[in-house]
């Protein structure tokens, strides 16, 4: 995806990430967050949660990996997330993006993202500024 | 005349959307909006100057106030400086009863927002400390609501008698619209929409 | 509730622990794989654009020293929520960066949500490489409920 060929609106194609425990638990050695409450269902529930939870940054990554898909070699200058609710480890998401906004000058686009629960409700809302190539 | 009444830009500490991307947006996906209402987390600004944008896009852009009471979230539509004296707009603990009766004394209007969601919606309140009284308008479609929470907004306003606008609740760009509120007559300024809203020539729209 | 006028007075702008963090190739590859992301620059290490995820910078100082005072008042036993983070990518960060992080309260505030009052602690890390050239800079905001 070069800049050239971005308009305005447009959708990024929605992913649908792979949450499921052996997934979570790569990632919570890989990031330094090996806790029970992401890794271990019975515990989560234990603190209050419906069940092991994926971590915030984790959701940012697959926020990321969607942006990348779309246009292979992007580089991520600033991406901005706030977390409203909990996602449940071995559950299902979808991840969505659209563009609002095009800086000619600098190749850089704003992307809106967001991130929806196996309810479909928005669990992740936050945005991305990218550089793409001419 | 339709305008999405509760919209959240980068001023809020949890927006994300600039207010000129907005506008861009509602003309590139020809949405059925003339206008919308910034409506920041606890504060009211009255710095930012949208003129040019509007004239630029053909939207009328206004300001108000999400402020926060024991009752849950509340839209102040006419702010004015009397008002912004009259309570703590930065507090998460106003009264409800000072926020409506101060609005009523300045000419303004509170509206409590999203009233089916738990904590911060006005009929969870209800169900645990009993009606009050003053409330005549509530926000009964609301664009960031989960499912189940506009069909209790709807049902309670019905039972209470209060009447229904509605609004986005947008935190991102992308979002605007997705709920509003239509008008009978020309809204331009600030005293129309608070005229309209007291008249209750309006009513809420969806738009998910 | 506590007294936000005060704590903001107190603790916001005041850089108060660094630390340092070598990046491993191992982990930067596990990062991107479990985020489902296969773009080359962050999973092959062949690719001569070889990087870390742009958003791995984020998981450093997930610690309790990196992102609180040692006398910052005690907040109670709430349960600590993790609400957002910014990550803004300065320069590329690569397998075998030496990084410094220097720490800071970036802002507190309080707001009711679905959940209650909440009060938002937001922590910011500012990153430099062994250059001491800046790479990133992290808000991470924290959320710990209070009682109303």
């Amino acid at each position: 995806m070069r800049f050239s060929e971005v308009e305005l609106g447009d959708d990024l194609p929605e992913t649908h990430p792979d949450i499921s425990m052996d997934k979570v638990r790569l990632f919570v050695k890989a990031a330094y967050m090996d806790f029970p409450r992401f890794t271990d269902h019975e515990f989560a529930k234990s603190e209050g949660l419906p069940g092991a939870i994926v971590p915030g940054v984790m959701s940012q990554g697959f926020l990321a990996a969607m942006i990348h898909q779309w246009a292979p070699g992007a580089k991520i200058r600033k991406l901005d997330t706030v977390f409203r609710t909990t996602m449940v480890v071995d559950t299902s998401a979808t991840c969505r993006g659209a563009v609002t906004d095009l800086d000619e000058d600098n190749r850089l686009v704003e992307v809106d993202l967001t991130m929806l629960n196996h309810e479909g409700v928005t669990s992740v809302i936050g945005t991305a500024t990218v550089e793409l190539a001419d | 005349m339709i305008l999405d009444l509760h919209t959240h830009s980068v001023r809020s500490d949890d927006g994300r959307a600039k207010v000129d991307n907005y506008c861009q947006w509602i003309r590139k996906k020809e949405l059925p909006l003339d206008g919308f209402v910034l409506t920041e987390h606890r504060q009211y600004d009255d710095t930012s100057d949208y003129r040019d944008l509007e004239d630029q896009y053909g939207l009328l852009i206004l300001k108000a106030s999400e402020v926060e009471t024991d009752y849950g979230h509340v839209l102040v539509f006419g702010v004015n400086e009397e008002l912004t004296h009259a309570f703590d707009f930065a507090r998460v603990d106003n009264h409800i009863g000072d926020v409506l009766a101060a609005a009523r004394r300045c000419g303004a209007v509170a509206a409590p927002c999203h009233p089916g969601r738990p904590n911060v919606g006005l009929f969870a309140h209800f169900e645990r400390k009993g009606p009050i009284d003053g409330v005549d308008l509530v926000e009964i479609y609301n664009g960031g609501s989960r499912p189940g929470e506009d069909e209790m907004s709807e049902a309670e306003a019905d039972r209470f008698g209060y009447r229904g606008f509605g609004g986005s609740d947008s935190h991102i760009v992308s979002r605007i619209g997705y709920a509003a509120t239509e008008f009978d007559d020309p809204i331009r300024s600030i005293d129309d929409l608070v005229s309209a809203l007291q008249a209750g020539r309006c009513r809420a729209r969806t738009f998910r | 509730m506590v007294d936000i006028d005060s704590l903001r007075r107190d603790w916001v702008g005041k850089e108060f622990h660094r630390a340092e963090y070598t990046i491993k190739e191992q982990q930067v590859l596990d990062y991107a794989a479990s985020c489902g992301d296969t773009d080359p620059r962050y999973s092959d290490p062949s690719n001569p654009d070889f990087e870390a995820h742009p958003t791995f910078i984020g998981c450093l100082g997930n610690t309790r020293d990196a992102m609180t005072p040692k006398d910052f008042p005690d907040l109670g036993r709430g349960r600590s929520i993790d609400g957002g983070k910014s990550v803004e990518i300065l320069a590329p960060i690569r397998p075998g960066d030496r990084l410094s992080a220097r720490s800071e309260i970036a802002d507190i505030y309080a707001k009711t949500g679905r959940s209650g009052t909440m009060l938002f602690i937001v922590h910011r890390l500012n990153f430099f490489n062994q250059n001491d050239e800046p790479v990133a800079t992290v808000d991470l905001r924290q959320i710990k409920a209070v009682e109303g």
